[in-house]
């Protein structure tokens, strides 16, 4: 055969492996960068739900030091109910917001209970929740940085033109106040 | 917004220098490899390949299938305790940094000793080990915990203890090459063959290439630590938002003076945080991590 013939051939067979392979590899990715997102997403809600479930614990633990603090423990009874009965989106994070407003204020006036604080159960308690509490913030913070590399990768070149034939959009970000994340302050 | 692209940039400016120290390394190795051929195969580089690369990747295969299991046996390291609140605690902010960098959930391991430091090991994220030192645990608060321990996530997520392992290995292999070489050559032999076959200015590149390149390597692979620990700190700031509790960490062991010997040998000391057997703020070109105060520095500019 002809060697300048079959130097073309090699050559056209090279580039469209490689382009079979760079094809595979954007589609692979954008496939992996969404089932990501969706992971995270599904994480948050198990957060959220465990975080529902330490609250009558702690409300039993509480009940007995904290008999005057009626407000505080009603606050948190209540954001519970709205959290339980919350059916839109946007509900369910106002719902949220107030929990997590009222776990706050309800640790803070715990501080003026020696014995409360004291209690091992509560102890326990506090940590779990900050622990859940946490792992809330940073499971949506995981959430909006994977839609982040997602949409700047098929808003950017070559991912773009991937998207476009594999129906792909860009997706939303959720939008939480900052307040969200408490480090506990434990001292030794 | 302004604060999160500067920890960006040093992100991206952190992986760029690690790409030109690789490549660095990797072109020294090829370099001895040619020497190699050079010297003993007459310039036939094919020969040369077949005969220098087993060398060089059966060692890097044997430095790398080291088992996780041996670090931690020298380390003195135990499991950490969920019925001691301290270590429980750890576990937790070690849940925590996992779920914020998407990665499963490593082991964690606890060193009994007065040192505040803290290290990762494990070839892959799914068989990945964070371990802290109880002196950690005593000294530190859980925000700069916190920070340490998403620093230590970073390294997991970057496979940093992979091309740690592979860099020492070629180090390895460079220095066995060239010591190979270098004997060989003292004791005649392939030398002779020299005279009617090229020039002998290749022969004295290809000395000098023997002899100076296993101190190139080790340099090369300080300098490659260096630049993983730096991005360990820009990566780890960027999962807690908060550059300050690392910042502050280290501000912790700068200013910490424990009594007794630190644990695990020199050779470990990379895997640490901050290395505990130079207590001096080194700024030489033979560090392992950079200068505490350097690091602290940029830390509080992101």
């Amino acid at each position: 055969m002809d060697p300048l013939l079959l130097a073309l051939l090699i050559i056209i067979i090279l580039v469209v492996v490689i382009f079979i392979l760079i094809y595979v590899g954007y589609y692979n990715k954008i496939i992996r960068m969404e089932n990501r997102i969706d992971n995270s997403w599904a994480q948050i809600d198990v957060q959220l739900r465990r975080r529902a479930e330490l609250i009558p614990n702690l409300m039993e633990t509480v009940k007995g030091y904290m008999k005057h603090e009626r407000e505080v423990l009603e606050n948190v009874t209540k954001a519970r109910s709205a959290l339980m009965s919350a059916k839109t989106p946007q509900e369910n994070i106002n719902a949220d917001n107030m929990l997590t407003g009222a776990l706050k204020s309800l640790f803070a006036v715990a501080e003026n209970y020696p014995d409360l604080k004291a209690n091992t159960n509560f102890l326990n308690l506090q940590d779990e929740l900050t622990n859940t509490e946490n792992k809330i913030a940073y499971s949506r913070q995981h959430f909006n940085d994977s839609v982040l590399s997602f949409n700047n990768t098929i808003e950017t070149f070559p991912g773009l033109w991937f998207a476009k034939r594999m129906g792909k959009k860009t997706r939303e970000m959720l939008q939480i106040p900052e307040a969200a994340r408490e480090v506990p302050k434990v001292k030794f | 917004m302004e604060k999160k692209l500067l920890v960006e940039d040093h992100i991206r400016k952190n992986k760029r220098d690690t790409v030109v120290v690789c490549t660095l390394m990797a072109l020294l190795f090829i370099g001895v490899v040619l020497a190699f051929g050079y010297i003993f195969f007459q310039g036939n580089i094919i020969i040369s390949l077949i005969f220098a690369l087993p060398i060089g990747l059966g060692y890097i295969a044997i430095t790398y299938s080291v088992s996780v299991a041996t670090v931690i046996k020298s380390m003195n390291a135990r499991p950490a305790n969920p019925n001691n609140r301290e270590e429980k605690l750890l576990i937790h902010r070690v849940e925590e940094m996992s779920i914020a960098a998407g990665l499963p959930m490593p082991k964690v391991y606890v060193q009994d000793s007065e040192y505040i430091n803290a290290f990762a090991t494990g070839r892959n994220p799914n068989e990945a080990i964070i371990c802290t030192t109880t002196g950690a645990l005593h000294k530190l608060n859980q925000e700069e915990l916190e920070g340490v321990i998403a620093h230590e996530m970073s390294h997991i997520k970057n496979y940093d203890i992979r091309i740690m392992t592979v860099t020492i290995a070629v180090v390895g292999a460079i220095a066995l090459m060239s010591e190979i070489l270098f004997y060989s050559l003292f004791w005649g032999g392939a030398g002779r063959g020299r005279r009617d076959n090229g020039a002998p200015i290749l022969l004295i590149i290809a000395i000098l290439l023997v002899v100076l390149s296993p101190i190139f390597a080790r340099l090369t692979y300080f300098a490659i630590s260096r630049r993983r620990e730096y991005l360990a700190d820009s990566n780890g700031a960027y999962l807690t938002r908060n550059p300050e509790g690392l910042a502050k960490a280290l501000e912790r062991i700068r200013d910490d003076s424990p009594k007794g010997k630190p644990k695990g040998s020199k050779t470990v000391a990379p895997l640490y945080i901050s290395n505990p057997f130079k207590k001096v703020d080194a700024n030489s070109l033979s560090s392992t991590h950079p200068p505490l105060n350097e690091r602290i520095k940029r830390l509080r500019s992101m």
